[in-house]
């Protein structure tokens, strides 16, 4: 029988300090986030310097908690992971400095991933990944679809050209009076409302498997104000359902463009976005009006966020091929696949 | 009793192994360079030429600000951690009073760090038969106001250290018979940090562990001018 492999993960690349341990990639032993929401909310938006010194706060505290919950000591351990980008450079280093202390102090291997692959891995964590699988990855900083060809094998097939779909949800929020994050209200709103409004779904027609966000949301900002300076009230529920209409549609057309050049047996949706109950119940119905035979894998909530977990999933991949840094590793705020 | 002591506060980074008094290894390092990237590797240096192991070591001693915030932040966070991880007793000493350990004994020393736009980090400290007093605590300054706090002291006792070039002609023309040395004239001397480590008390929460940053960040700053108050019980972070 295969020994147990046991990953301390690290995750501090935005403003959620989360620590984990996951056991051979696919068990999750503890994973414990602290988030700074209330505190960047004041601000409307997460401020870098306001994050990096939250992420200092919390970090030893979180790797305590995560070893007690797990009920392990640093002698069950066989490596330490950490996300080294994309991400805010100075959230990033916190991690990256306490990861590798820990590796340093305790003489254990260590892995540096990328968190746009640990979001992806978070399915690892709730399925069992057949090879090749294809990721649609929706988060406030990412828009993309992404091919999974083998065990940590990437190649990004589309990708936004303007604002990554979260980040239109909160702008446009904010245009409705919402605060930061906006996503899960918007979503709830838009259950509500009707999509009355006729928002340009950009790029659908085009053969490629590129996003565009930026025209949609221009779009909704001058039709409310427009409607402000006529003195016309429009329903927000429909606002909301109008937007995220406009969003699935252009989501659902590149996704199944992608998967019909590369069929494969399995769609995982991960980030922040893939909490978005519309997106959810979309992807499903188009699944079954076009009678593919292909598993929908979408994270549960708590996964489907920033957190150290996913780091561990993608990092047990990177641990059976000894793909370990040394000490020198650094943050890369503009990592791609 | 072995220390470890580190500074990484400003563009030099200095790594030193002291035991019982002794400076057994010691790392300087002037040149502008990542340290994030430099740091670990550098305590694994002077450990080794030591021939010590990271768990022989009784005392980490760290730079805690003010200076550079990221620059603290890596110093501070490696420190808690190793701290941590290890079960280690901790101390922070300030960036400002490692830079006066390394001042002239007989004057008033006044380290600094330029801020940017003529303000700076400042305190005002002493020997005194070897030990350092502060006069002035560590504050976020304008150079104006520092400059005319200084001058109920003998302006010919007055020692700058750390001074740019701009923080220099600022001064210059205040105080001329000042002695002033020049940024790339002060490193920290992370050996003088260990033996002020000694003298001072182990910090006994490490979670709560944070570098003096001795300025709010601009966003909190203006937040609170318009007007905002921090509600006492609420907590910014929260586990989820
Ligand atoms: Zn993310």
């Amino acid at each position: 029988m295969k020994k147990d492999t046991l990953i301390l993960s690290f995750e501090s690349s935005c403003d959620e300090t989360s620590v984990a341990v996951v056991k051979n990639g696919k068990e999750i032993l503890s994973n414990i986030i602290a988030t700074q929401i209330k505190s960047h909310q004041r601000f409307g938006g997460v401020v870098p310097e306001v994050a990096s010194r939250h992420h200092v706060e919390e970090v030893t505290h979180c790797i305590e908690l995560a070893l007690n919950e797990a009920k392990v000591t640093y002698d069950d351990l066989d490596a330490v992971a950490v996300t080294y980008g994309p991400g805010l450079v100075g959230s990033l280093l916190i991690g990256i400095m306490a990861a590798k202390t820990v590796a340093f102090a305790h003489n254990l291997p260590l892995i540096k991933s990328n968190h746009l692959a640990g979001h992806i891995y978070s399915a690892n964590l709730v399925a069992d990944l057949e090879y090749p699988f294809m990721a649609l990855l929706v988060s406030g900083g990412h828009t993309e679809i992404v091919l999974v060809r083998a065990p940590g094998e990437f190649e990004t097939l589309g990708d936004t050209r303007d604002d990554a779909v979260g980040e239109a949800y909160d702008k446009i929020g904010r245009v409705l009076g919402i605060n930061y994050p906006a996503g899960k209200q918007v979503d709830e709103m838009a259950a509500k409302g009707n999509d009355v409004f006729d928002f340009p779904r950009a790029m659908v027609q085009e053969d490629n498997l590129d996003f565009s966000f930026s025209g949609l949301k221009s779009s909704f900002i001058n039709r409310v104000h427009h409607a402000d300076q006529v003195h016309e009230e429009l329903s927000k529920d429909d606002l909301a359902a109008s937007f995220q209409g406009a969003v699935l549609d252009i989501l659902s057309n590149k996704i199944f463009r992608a998967l019909k050049q590369h069929p494969v047996k399995q769609l995982v949706v991960a980030g922040g976005v893939a909490a978005n109950q519309g997106l959810r119940q979309r992807l499903k119905e188009d699944i079954k009006k076009r009678n593919l035979d292909m598993e929908l894998i979408f994270p549960p909530l708590r996964l489907c966020g920033d957190n150290a977990a996913m780091i561990g999933a993608i990092a047990q991949i990177q641990y059976d091929k000894k793909d370990f840094a040394d000490l020198q590793v650094n943050a890369d705020p503009s990592l791609d696949f | 009793m072995k220390i470890l002591a580190f500074d990484t506060s400003n563009k030099p980074l200095a790594v030193a192994v002291v035991s019982d008094g002794n400076v057994l290894a010691t790392l300087e390092s002037t040149e502008k360079k990542t340290h994030s990237v430099t740091l670990l590797p550098d305590i694994q240096k002077v450990l080794t030429e030591s021939n010590l192991v990271i768990n022989d070591i009784d005392l980490i001693a760290v730079a805690k600000g003010p200076g550079s915030y990221t620059g603290v932040r890596i110093a501070v966070t490696v420190a808690k951690t190793l701290a941590f991880t290890l079960k280690k007793n901790l101390v922070g000493v300030s960036s400002l009073e490692v830079l006066a350990a390394d001042g002239d004994e007989s004057k008033i020393l006044v380290p600094l760090m330029d801020a940017r736009n003529d303000n700076a980090f400042a305190g005002v400290y002493q020997m005194h038969s070897g030990e350092l007093v502060n006069l002035i605590e560590d504050h976020h300054t304008s150079m104006a106001k520092l400059l005319d706090l200084l001058k109920k002291y003998d302006s010919e006792k007055l020692e700058f250290i750390n001074a740019t070039d701009n923080l220099t002609d600022l001064i210059k023309k205040e105080y001329p018979e000042a002695v002033i040395l020049n940024a790339k004239d002060s490193l920290p001397k992370a050996g003088k940090l260990a033996k002020i480590a000694e003298r001072k008390p182990v910090i006994s929460d490490v979670d709560s562990f944070v570098p003096t940053y001795l300025r709010l960040t601009q966003a909190e700053h203006d937040w609170y001018e318009k007007g905002h108050k921090k509600d006492g019980n609420i907590s910014y972070v929260e586990e989820v």
